[in-house]
């Protein structure tokens, strides 16, 4: 576990705010969130349905923006709200990996390849000849360490929730990021499996990984070094 | 992008709809290849039969004639590029022929050529133009007993190769159309209806009217005709109006032989008679000329000119020569003589390929509404690729990329098809000639039988649309196989109607490959309204639901 107090923030988000605009209606969602997340640190954000977890954590991840002028997010201290296009798909792709409560894995492509996914993005086809291989072999290693060696051919629907969510889960930290933003990960498992997947999050935590967390169950986010609570689109508490 | 070639890939192996744009594509492709290439092949075979019909260049003055084109033949005959050159003689004229209604007779208004068999043999087809041949045993036996060509003799066919000119009895060459006995049979050949009508068995009257050198009209002059033979040019313009007669007998009828030149002013000579000044040459309208083979008409053609420069100056120094040639006659390769013919069939072709363009409108809207469901359907994939790292570029190229290989794949499976039908499409042409056979109505009926077996057992599973789907499928077969047994045979290019006795069957490459580009762009066209929508996709919005 990381010492929280004395780490600079890798992570931060200040007086973030963000308005949805259904129809003539304006649904604000984040009223001036703020929240540091230190490197190698695992943090659960809990709060209500609708309470803007998701929103938070999409914000965080780069995809979507605060609205603008009003609050920002900063990765090692640079708003990424400067960010160019490119530098933002970058940021997607190297520094951020997202895990989802559906899994949401493309149907069309392997266990292997959807775990390769990331690390697709980004190469050109005249260089991949020479990387195609280290790609894989590196997205097996991961696979086999999440118990899926015998699934890397099989298409997504042949696995169970658990194993979905481990191939999100290897896809998600296939190019090495700093920090894995993930949406009530086991909100689609049952009890047991949920377990084995905060089990995996915790081992990969411990290799280093930082973790921002989104849930509403009280048990799950007590994994975490620390816990925030959102409500009614602030931080309310900080445990 | 690698993961863009990988997903578009594998949209386009695991998924069957987009199958469908691919057909449409391909069914467009081998639409236009069919259509333009037989067009073309039409257009090739009118150019060839053009210069069959006139060699490579013609030199003409029309109705006054060339004088001194002896002459002028000379100096061709000693001109570089130039292999042979034929006088003609063209007008126009009326022949009474051999039938009609029982005290009428039957007059024609024909195009005159007067022509010189032998020299005109080397400058076009005129040799193998000669339709009628003497009878050889084999095809004595598969005539009727009453069959005139049985008695046909060799030497009345064979003076289309003389026209007894300056002979007793001048012989006259009809154009194959000409007669309406003579029937065109569906292997394009031709059997005079009844047999007692061959022509060849005949003889006719042909009305001329003379034009002297002076462009003044004198009173028409008529003979009579042996008809020799009949010729096909395979050009039924050509077929239709044309007779053939001897340049001697011709210049006769009209006045354009050689004779005395009197004095224009009326002066009368001693005996009271119009002084005679000299002598007025024999006249020819056209020149037809061949060059060497591989030569362009175009470099014939100004060796042509040249040498008529030269002639025109040797007939102007010549003190003798009272009657001068014109200065400026029309020299034409044979394809700008043909411009009347080819340019509409030309026109027409183009045409087709404006009227096709809007197919490929059609085909790009389908490959748009295929495409703009699939985006709706993909729109949590597009989140997931977002949310990965991938940029709204490399969304837009994965269905660019699907929109273009699909395109490219039904471009060539198109040609292929086309191709196909247009090196078969006379056997497939004379299969649909004749009734059906028994084996394929029995396939049709077997492929009914089992989609009918196929729509019952949907409906005892209760599945409406393998029902539907099955049930269309038995209609539609079962309709195929009651068309294939009522079929007794149906000719679409019928040769009494059309010009050539064969479809033309040669792929136009280079407009195949303009049609495969086409196919594509269109595809991509359709492709992109969809892969920009893709590109638009707000991932937030894609991934917060399942």
């Amino acid at each position: 576990m990381s010492d929280g107090s004395r780490t600079p923030p890798l992570l931060e988000a200040v007086e973030v705010r963000k308005t949805y605009q259904l129809g003539a209606t304006e649904v604000p969602v984040l009223h001036g969130a703020s929240l540091e997340v230190r490197g190698g640190e695992w943090l659960s954000v809990m709060g209500s349905s609708g309470s803007g977890k998701s929103t938070l954590l999409h914000i965080l991840g780069g995809l979507d923006r605060a609205d603008r002028g009003r609050g920002e997010v900063r990765f090692e201290g640079a708003s990424i709200a400067r960010f160019g296009n490119r530098d933002l798909d970058r940021y997607r792709n190297r520094t951020v990996g997202f895990v989802f409560q559906f899994y949401h894995l493309l149907p069309e492509l392997s266990v292997l390849e959807n775990a390769m996914l990331p690390g697709l993005v980004g190469r050109v086809p005249f260089a991949w000849r020479q990387e195609r291989s280290a790609l894989m072999s590196q997205a097996s290693d991961l696979l086999e360490r999440f118990g899926l060696a015998h699934r890397l051919r099989h298409r997504p629907r042949e696995l169970s929730g658990g194993e979905r969510q481990r191939v999100a889960i290897a896809r998600a930290l296939m190019n090495r990021p700093r920090v894995l933003l993930a949406d009530e990960p086991t909100g689609n498992l049952d009890s047991r499996t949920g377990g084995e997947i905060l089990d995996l999050l915790a081992e990969e935590h411990r290799r280093g990984l930082g973790i921002v967390m989104v849930t509403h169950d009280a048990s799950i986010a007590e994994r975490a070094d620390r816990t925030l609570w959102l409500r009614d689109g602030r931080v309310v508490e900080d445990s | 992008m690698v993961y863009a070639s990988l997903l578009s890939n594998r949209y386009l192996t695991t998924r069957v709809i987009p199958l469908i744009a691919v057909l449409a594509v391909a069914l467009n492709v081998a639409l236009v290849v069919i259509v333009v290439s037989v067009m073309t092949g039409f257009l090739d075979m009118l150019r060839n039969s053009g210069r069959t019909l006139m060699g490579d260049v013609v030199v003409s003055h029309e109705i006054v004639g060339i004088p001194h084109y002896q002459r002028f033949l000379e100096i061709l005959a000693e001109t570089d590029g130039v292999t042979a050159a034929s006088p003609v003689i063209e007008t126009f004229g009326l022949v009474r022929m051999p039938y009609g209604r029982e005290g009428e007779s039957r007059v024609e208004p024909v195009q005159v050529w007067g022509i010189d068999p032998r020299t005109l043999a080397e400058v076009t087809g005129y040799t193998e133009a000669i339709y009628w041949k003497a009878p050889d045993p084999d095809r004595l036996a598969g005539m009727a007993e009453d069959d005139p060509r049985r008695e046909a003799a060799s030497d009345r066919l064979d003076e289309a190769m003389s026209l007894n000119d300056e002979g007793a009895a001048p012989a006259m060459v009809l154009g194959i159309e000409i007669s309406p006995f003579n029937r065109r049979t569906r292997d394009g050949s031709y059997r005079p209806e009844p047999p007692a009508a061959w022509m060849p068995l005949h003889d006719v009257t042909l009305s001329l009217v003379p034009v002297s050198s002076g462009g003044r009209i004198s009173e028409p002059r008529e003979g009579r005709f042996q008809i020799a033979n009949e010729f096909q040019s395979k050009v039924y313009q050509v077929d239709s109006q044309r007779v053939m007669i001897g340049l001697a007998e011709a210049q006769r009828l009209l006045r354009m032989a050689e004779g005395p030149l009197y004095d224009p002013n009326g002066e009368l000579d001693e005996d009271g008679r119009p002084k005679r000044i000299g002598t007025s040459p024999a006249r020819a309208t056209t020149i037809l000329v061949r060059g060497v083979d591989g030569m362009a008409p175009a470099e014939i053609k100004m060796r042509v000119a040249t040498a008529y420069d030269r002639f025109l100056a040797e007939v102007r120094d010549d003190p003798e020569a009272k009657v001068k040639p014109p200065s400026f006659p029309d020299i034409q390769t044979w394809e700008e003589r043909l411009r009347d013919l080819i340019a509409p069939v030309e026109k027409e072709r183009d045409l087709m390929n404006v009227l096709f363009s809007i197919i490929y409108i059609v085909s790009a809207g389908l490959v748009l509404s295929i495409f703009w469901a699939i985006v709706h359907e993909k729109s949590r994939d597009i989140g997931i690729l977002r949310a990965v790292g991938a940029s709204r570029l490399g969304v837009l190229w994965i269905f660019l990329r699907w929109g273009l290989v699909l395109g490219v794949i039904g471009a060539f499976v198109g040609l292929g098809i086309g191709a196909l039908v247009v090196d078969n499409i006379n056997a497939i042409h004379d299969a649909m000639g004749d009734p059906a056979p028994g084996w394929s109505v029995a396939v049709a009926a077997a492929l009914a039988a089992a989609a009918l077996a196929a729509t019952i057992v949907a409906a005892v599973r209760g599945s409406l649309m393998h029902g539907l789907v099955w049930s269309l499928t038995t209609v539609l077969l079962g309709l195929v196989a009651f068309g294939l047994s009522r079929h007794e045979g149906a000719v679409m290019w019928d040769p009494s109607v059309y010009y050539f006795d064969r479809i033309p069957s040669r792929v136009d490459l280079w407009r195949a490959g303009l049609t495969m580009i086409g196919a594509v762009v269109f595809s991509l066209l359709g492709a992109a309204i969809p892969a920009a929508k893709a590109a638009d996709v707000d991932p937030v919005r894609a991934l917060r639901y399942e």
